[in-house]
């Protein structure tokens, strides 16, 4: 939380809040403007003191509390100024006078005498009758009609207008870019529609059928009566849990195997949340390691006692103590010793007890870092939300190589689905030592956010290099996924699927979103089946971090769906048989 | 960790307890059956205070407990220790109250690990006895012994929460922050001040309750208000002792105690 200027008016919105029986937030007002509200923020006047800005805080929202700015209420004085400001009058002292038996601030400073009127409407229609009413006082600032009408009731308006429309570009209508045209929409109908002759029987297309053992294109041709049932048959459907492997890819560096350099990839599938299928090999991951110039002034990490002492905590497996001071049951060998060397005339310390505790550990984390360009936005304070992640990132690793886990941290972006990358910063083997800190701390954000390849490499990296019973993947990302084709409901289903698979596998996940204003949501809906978790800045996170930890890793207890097998689709027809 | 509570029924009143719905009548009820009882309720609104009102009341010895993480069931049941060259049994506070028959009460108890809870399991249901492993025996509890835990449902998470099991073996009783009236009653009675500041404090407590979305953790709760009435009867003035006692114990985040001063400052009564 940034910790605002003592003089800020954000210091009365529990204030507010307590008066208006709802939140509501605090700000100044553009100088020159009187105090003033919307419904949602109370705008006090700029540069006057703090007990003049209390008591304008107090009577616009005391007005909300009692609901005398109700829509029903505020339309009837809309383009009636002198109306508005003699029903703020009435209505001012009105609420002051009831508030003031509970609140002794506006007992303090209620205008002497009884309030005329006894109901919002009463003053309502006292203030456009022809009586004489006193002018408000200045600090009561003024009614804004066009503002509290203008403003949506329910909260965030704005913010949901625009992604409902971004979320209409989702639809399968969207024709699919030239790079992501599906390889298999069987390129070779289109040949033999040629072929096709409305009227006559189709055995040549057939017989081309068989010859190339291509099956009908689902978007070519006329839907069901012109063509013979068998063409129908789709064998490619799998069951709905079969999901293709990734395919591993091999490079040769000059005269070195490419493991010997440190690249690995694969082609690893994708969901089409559309079509609710997998599409296999669809996207190219990259790990590599990354160069950089060996820069030690750029090795800084923060250190997080918080974070240091919860992560300790977590203890995952059972061990035994022997020869405890305190303990559960007796060390019958300690025991023995002991009574030895009394006998014998010694008197050494009673450590006679076997003592149970979670200590074990043997866990594997990852640290996938979102290194595109999504994450360049800054904050007020000039942190990019990558520069958020980065030294999350980098403390996170430090902090967990500190408490003896195996660590690697891995950044991902990607440039269409044939260029996903995983630039390596630091893999299991090596120490988190000031190269790859400072590799850590030079590393650019460029390109987008293809994020369910990214997990599904990050997966495959984790199960073959970690080496431990525990696994953990710790996605830090904006939660923001967007590529070429990749976008919206689509992007979000195929990052969710990611995460899904990696449960299945074993792999508990975590995904964190630090310093980015995404909203909740959009998070639920990328992250929704895996534990995360948001907020400005790691430290917020740290008092929690072992809950999180342990409630990604105690997912995995949960039972796997049952008859799972991982196959690999084979695309062939029936009419090959 | 464990205190033993000698009722001193000597003395001219016991402890403090002003029932807000029918808890007592639940109590007495339960305690005649010996049925085992859960405390579901905020932190500070007087669960403790209601069971030791209850042991007073019944005439039996209070043992309790206080749950930590690492709260093993040897630390419940007992165990050996060295005592000059041979080993001796030492009973735990558990099984001193089932011997006993004493009131046993097991505060916090979500925060002890959930294979610890299972040792409770057999005398939480009809066969009322303790199976001591270590001694090769079963202890009966005797009449008078009921189990009493506690647990305070605010601090929910996945990972610290009553076993199924567990739960289903207790009669729960929910308590709750007291209405404004008795509340006052009891900050006043307990804090030895008078009726006006003591509602005054009730009011503060009760707009902080109530605040919407707040980035507090807990709410002020009873033992806070007694805190600060403490300090008002050392003479503070009511704004110093709500300012230490309430707003600094609530928050750390100098943001937030800023906002907390605010409100309190316009509810308490002008100096």
């Amino acid at each position: 939380m940034t910790t605002h200027d003592a003089k800020s008016p954000t210091r009365f919105r529990f204030l507010a809040a307590h008066l208006a029986g709802r939140s509501l937030d605090v700000t100044e007002a553009l100088p020159g403007e009187v105090a003033h509200t919307d419904g949602r923020v109370v705008f006090v006047s700029a540069g006057r003191s703090v007990s003049e800005q209390r008591r304008e805080v107090l009577v616009q929202s005391a007005l909300v509390g009692a609901g005398s700015l109700d829509h029903r209420l505020v339309k009837m004085v809309r383009g009636r100024p002198n109306v508005a400001r003699r029903y703020l009058a009435l209505e001012g002292h009105r609420v002051l006078a009831e508030l003031a038996p509970r609140i002794s601030l506006a007992a303090a400073l209620c205008p002497a005498g009884e309030p005329i009127t006894s109901t919002a409407d009463e003053s309502l229609r006292v203030a456009r009758g022809p009586k004489d009413v006193a002018p408000p006082p200045e600090w009561f600032g003024v009614i804004r009609p066009s503002r509290l009408l203008g403003a949506p009731a329910g909260g965030a308006g704005a913010e949901t207008t625009t992604r409902d429309l971004r979320l209409e570009f989702g639809t399968t209508d969207i024709p699919e870019s030239r790079d992501d045209a599906d390889a298999e929409q069987g390129t070779a109908s289109r040949i033999l529609k040629l072929f096709e002759n409305p009227l006559s029987s189709k055995s040549l297309s057939d017989f081309l059928n068989r010859l190339f053992g291509n099956s009908r294109t689902p978007s070519d041709g006329m839907a069901g009566g012109e063509m013979p049932v068998r063409s129908m048959r789709r064998v490619d459907r799998v069951g709905p849990n079969a999901r293709p492997l990734p395919t591993a890819l091999r490079f040769t560096a000059d005269r070195a195997p490419s493991f010997a350099v440190g690249v690995g990839g694969a082609l690893h599938p994708e969901w089409d949340v559309h079509k609710n299928r997998y599409r296999p090999d669809w996207c190219r991951v990259i790990d590599f390691p990354l160069p950089s110039a060996h820069d030690v002034s750029a090795a800084g990490v923060r250190h997080d006692e918080v974070l240091r002492r919860r992560l300790a905590r977590l203890g995952l497996g059972p061990k035994v103590f022997r020869r405890r001071p305190d303990g559960d049951d007796l060390d019958i060998e300690a025991v023995l010793d002991l009574s030895v060397d009394l006998r014998s005339g010694h008197s050494p310390p009673e450590h006679i007890y076997l003592e149970r505790r979670k200590l074990a550990r043997n866990l594997g984390v990852l640290i996938l870092l979102d290194a595109s360009g999504s994450a360049t936005e800054s904050d007020p304070d000039g942190l990019s939300v990558h520069d958020h992640q980065r030294r999350a990132a980098a403390t996170l690793a430090l902090t967990l190589e500190e408490l003896g886990d195996r660590v690697a941290v891995y950044g991902f972006r990607s440039q269409g689905r044939s260029a996903v990358h995983l630039p390596c910063i630091k893999p299991f083997g090596h120490r988190f030592g000031a190269g790859s800190r400072a590799r850590l701390n030079q590393l650019q954000p460029a390109g987008y956010t293809r994020l369910g390849a990214g997990i599904r490499g990050a997966g495959e990296i984790l199960k073959t290099g970690a080496g431990t019973p525990n696994r953990l993947l710790v996605v830090l990302s904006d939660g923001l996924p967007y590529d070429y084709g990749y976008e919206a409901r689509y992007a979000e289903a195929d990052a969710r699927k990611a995460l899904e698979e990696l449960r299945t596998d074993g792999i508990a996940c975590l995904c964190l979103s630090i310093g980015a204003s995404t909203p909740t949501d959009a998070l639920q809906r990328v992250f929704g089946s895996a534990s995360h978790a948001t907020a400005p800045a790691l430290a917020d996170l740290s008092p929690r971090m072992d809950e999180l930890f342990l409630a990604a890793l105690r997912e995995l207890a949960a039972p796997k769906p049952r008859g799972f097998r991982p196959t690999r689709p084979r695309v062939c027809s029936g009419l090959q048989r | 960790m464990t205190s033993l509570h000698k009722p001193a029924r000597s003395a001219a009143e016991g402890p403090f307890y002003r029932a807000v719905r029918n808890e007592l009548e639940v109590f007495r009820a339960a305690a005649r059956r010996g049925l085992p009882i859960l405390l579901k309720g905020p932190t500070g609104c007087g669960k403790t205070r209601f069971v030791e009102a209850m042991a007073y009341e019944l005439g039996r010895n209070l043992i309790t407990v206080a749950g930590h993480e690492d709260l093993t069931s040897a630390d419940l049941v007992g165990r050996f220790l060295l005592k000059g060259g041979e080993t001796t049994w030492v009973d735990g506070p558990l099984t001193r109250a089932v011997r006993e028959g004493a009131i046993c009460y097991l505060d916090e108890v979500v925060e002890a690990r959930q294979d610890t809870t299972v040792v409770i399991h057999p005398l939480a249901d009809h066969r009322r006895e303790l199976p001591v492993d270590r001694l090769g025996i079963s202890l009966k509890a005797a009449p008078g012994f009921q189990l009493v835990i506690s647990y305070n449902p605010g601090y929910q998470s996945v990972l610290k929460n009553i076993k199924e099991s567990t739960r289903q073996r207790f009669v729960a009783i929910e308590l709750g922050f007291q209405p404004v009236d008795i509340e006052t009653e009891v900050v006043a009675h307990e804090a030895g001040i008078d009726v006006e500041p003591a509602r005054a404090l009730v009011r503060v407590a009760d707009a902080i309750r109530k605040l919407d979305a707040a980035p507090l953790q807990e709410v002020a709760s009873t033992r806070l208000l007694i805190m600060a009435g403490g300090l008002v009867a050392e003479g503070l003035s009511l704004r110093d002792a709500v300012e230490s006692a309430i707003v600094r114990a609530l928050s750390d985040d100098p943001d937030t105690v800023r906002a907390l001063g605010e409100l309190v400052d316009s509810i308490l009564p002008m100096p």
